[in-house]
């Protein structure tokens, strides 16, 4: 069997807060395919961003504690130094960032933007190669009269447009892993389907992994190969798109695929009841637990380990029970 | 750019016009009868009269007013009323003195305090971070004259480096260049402090932007990104703030000027107040507000071209 491009093992993330420590990701594992793409999923502080903040090694400053490793192509991440992490980023590993409007530099034009990322892989290519490049990959990015919009600033652009140029950047950078942190959330519905497409079309020239985060079960059945549910710091299922979202197995899932396909008898939306665990309070059984509409004695006192079930793994010490 | 332009010229031309109005009115009210103070208390009433009518004095204030702007607008500062010479070849004749002094200062300031500044912002809480924070503080609650003449009494009396007073023999530049040092210091000591917190502040405000973050995600050098990416956005606030301040810091050359007795339009202006000289104060105060305003101008068009947000047109156009 082949390596998988990335494996994280174990990873713990802690941040230290007025409050206390809190446990950002409580033992994360998890690997990434070569040329396959995984879809992260999980509410709002379930872990999923610091994960991907991670991979890059951009820690928010309060972060008291990490361990585990994410092994990157047979190197472990964690071990190494700010500057050999620098070479990895805009090389190997690229990011696409949430919120469009905010992620690009107000007082440089798209084209400063892109040619100074193609200059990062090829030092020295003349400006006029590098505008060709660059004028390429806005057109590969669905981006009209893309000679024009080189040199237009980020604040003369849509949100959407703005999101294909940071594809652009991506794509100029061809990297093995592409990491794209909830790239649609701050867009409108109509727009967030076209740049779901527009990567699925890019899947040729991205020959690398991709991961991508999203709260929306949908999007990432219809983008991706492999699916990891997160909550509360923790991976609670995972297993081929396909399988999952057929067979979901911890009732996590099956409670965000309600959420997301289904409406109650009397036609009210479903949600989770219940919140999500506060990262502060220590972890002594199932991290769902105080949610589960199937907890048992047993569940508040064991932690659940990730364990093969028909459709993947999961984190659920029932889950052949409620099937 | 052009129609931002335009309208940025009308503003400055209100701008004078209004400060020409308070500037009358100001000379009109402040206590002390020019024609005694300048004539003494000896003169006898025909000499007085005399003078008076001269000046124009006698005449009711609107009509004053309209004389003052017309004859500004038609170029003509009036006349001094000691020498009898123009205004205008007054202060042509002291003006290189200040632009000279006010630039380098500012230059100094800018030379060395933006680099503080960005080393103290990307070294936070280092060795020179705090000391810079401690000594900026100092030197901006001191006024310039002050440390004029603590400079002076150090490199020029104690020392005994550089020359005390003046200007410089005309033409000799290295001795004009040696009396400018100490002058220049004092202003810029103040500035110095000023201009690195700013960038400081502005710099670490940009470095926590997400659009930084990009950068070092697609692996840019550190260098590149405080340098290029950081620092165009976070000079946007500074020279906002500096372009007030060179208000400041035409009043700081005023006095600056006074303690060094070197010529300038401070000398000037202070000389022609304590002699109730009208004409002359009207006039140079009046070429310092345009000056004023016109810096002003400058660096409201430097801003708009180092932040395309605050241009109305350009390339891209409208967002799509």
């Amino acid at each position: 069997m082949v390596h998988p491009l990335v494996s994280i093992r174990d990873l713990k993330l802690e941040a230290s807060t007025n409050r206390g420590v809190a446990h950002i990701l409580r033992g994360i594992s998890l690997e990434i395919g070569r040329g396959r793409i995984l879809g992260i999923v999980g509410e709002s502080g379930s872990g999923k961003s610091s994960l991907a903040q991670t991979m890059l090694s951009f820690l928010p400053a309060n972060v008291s504690g990490v361990s585990g490793e994410i092994v990157f192509d047979g190197v472990d991440l964690l071990k190494l130094r700010p500057s050999e992490v620098q070479s990895y980023r805009g090389r190997r590993i690229a990011k696409i960032f949430q919120d469009p409007m905010t992620a690009l530099n107000p007082v440089f034009t798209v084209a400063t933007h892109l040619v100074d990322v193609i200059r990062r892989r090829e030092p020295g290519l003349p400006r006029k190669e590098a505008l060709r490049q660059a004028e390429a990959a806005l057109t590969s990015v669905g981006i009209a009269d893309a000679r024009l919009r080189l040199e237009a600033y980020p604040h003369q652009l849509s949100g959407g447009m703005r999101q294909r140029v940071m594809i652009a950047m991506a794509l100029l950078v061809r990297p093995d892993l592409l990491i794209a942190d909830e790239p649609t959330t701050a867009l409108d519905a109509t727009v967030e389907a076209q740049i779901v497409d527009l990567l699925k079309s890019l899947r040729q020239e991205l020959s690398g992994s991709i991961v991508f985060i999203s709260h929306h079960l949908g999007l990432v059945a219809e983008l991706c190969d492999d699916l990891c549910v997160m909550y509360g710091g923790t991976v609670v299922e995972s297993g081929l798109v396909a399988d999952v979202l057929v067979r979901p197995r911890h009732p996590y899932t099956r409670a965000l695929l309600a959420c997301e396909i289904e409406d109650d008898a009397e036609g009210r939306l479903v949600s989770i009841p219940g919140e999500v665990q506060d990262p502060v309070a220590p972890m002594t059984g199932c991290i769902f637990a105080p949610r589960c509409p199937h907890v048992v004695e047993a569940c508040r006192v064991t932690v659940p380990a990730l364990r093969p079930s028909d459709s993947g793994r999961a984190a659920c010490i029932r889950f052949e029970e409620i099937a | 750019m052009l129609r931002y332009f335009f309208s940025r010229l009308v503003t400055t031309v209100l701008i004078v016009f209004g400060a020409m109005l308070l500037l009358f009115l100001l000379t009109a009210v402040v206590p002390g009868d020019p024609a005694v103070t300048l004539l003494g208390p000896q003169a006898s009433p025909e000499l007085v009269k005399r003078f008076v009518s001269e000046m124009g004095l006698d005449q009711p204030i609107h009509v004053r007013l309209w004389r003052f702007f017309a004859n500004v607008l038609s170029g003509n500062l009036g006349v001094d009323v000691v020498s009898g010479r123009s205004v205008w070849s007054l202060v042509l004749n002291v003006l290189p003195d200040t632009l000279i002094l006010t630039f380098s200062a500012i230059l100094l300031a800018v030379v060395t305090g933006v680099p503080l500044g960005i080393y103290a912002a990307t070294h936070r809480g280092s060795l020179l971070d705090n000391v810079l924070a401690f000594v900026s503080v100092a030197f901006i609650a001191v006024p310039s004259f002050v440390i004029a003449i603590f400079l002076l009494l150090i490199f020029s009396i104690w020392l005994d480096w550089l020359p005390v007073l003046g200007a410089g023999r005309s033409g000799d530049f290295w001795d004009a260049a040696r009396r400018l040092i100490l002058p220049t210091l004092s202003i810029a000591a103040t500035w110095i402090g000023f201009i690195a917190r700013l960038v400081r502040t502005s710099m670490l405000e940009v470095l926590n932007e997400p659009y930084i973050r990009t950068s070092r995600a697609y692996g840019l050098s550190e260098r590149m990104v405080t340098y290029k990416y950081a620092l165009k956005n976070a000079c946007i606030p500074t020279i906002a703030v500096l372009g007030l301040g060179l208000g400041r810091l035409l009043g700081n050359a005023v006095f600056v000027e006074i303690v060094f007795a070197r010529p300038g339009l401070g000398r000037l202006i202070y000389g022609a107040i304590s002699e109730r000289n009208f004409p002359v104060v009207q006039g140079a105060v009046l070429v310092v507000v345009v000056l004023f305003v016109l810096i002003n101008l400058v660096v409201d068009l430097s801003y708009s071209a180092l932040d395309p947000r605050i241009r109305r047109d350009g390339a891209g156009g409208s967002p799509v």
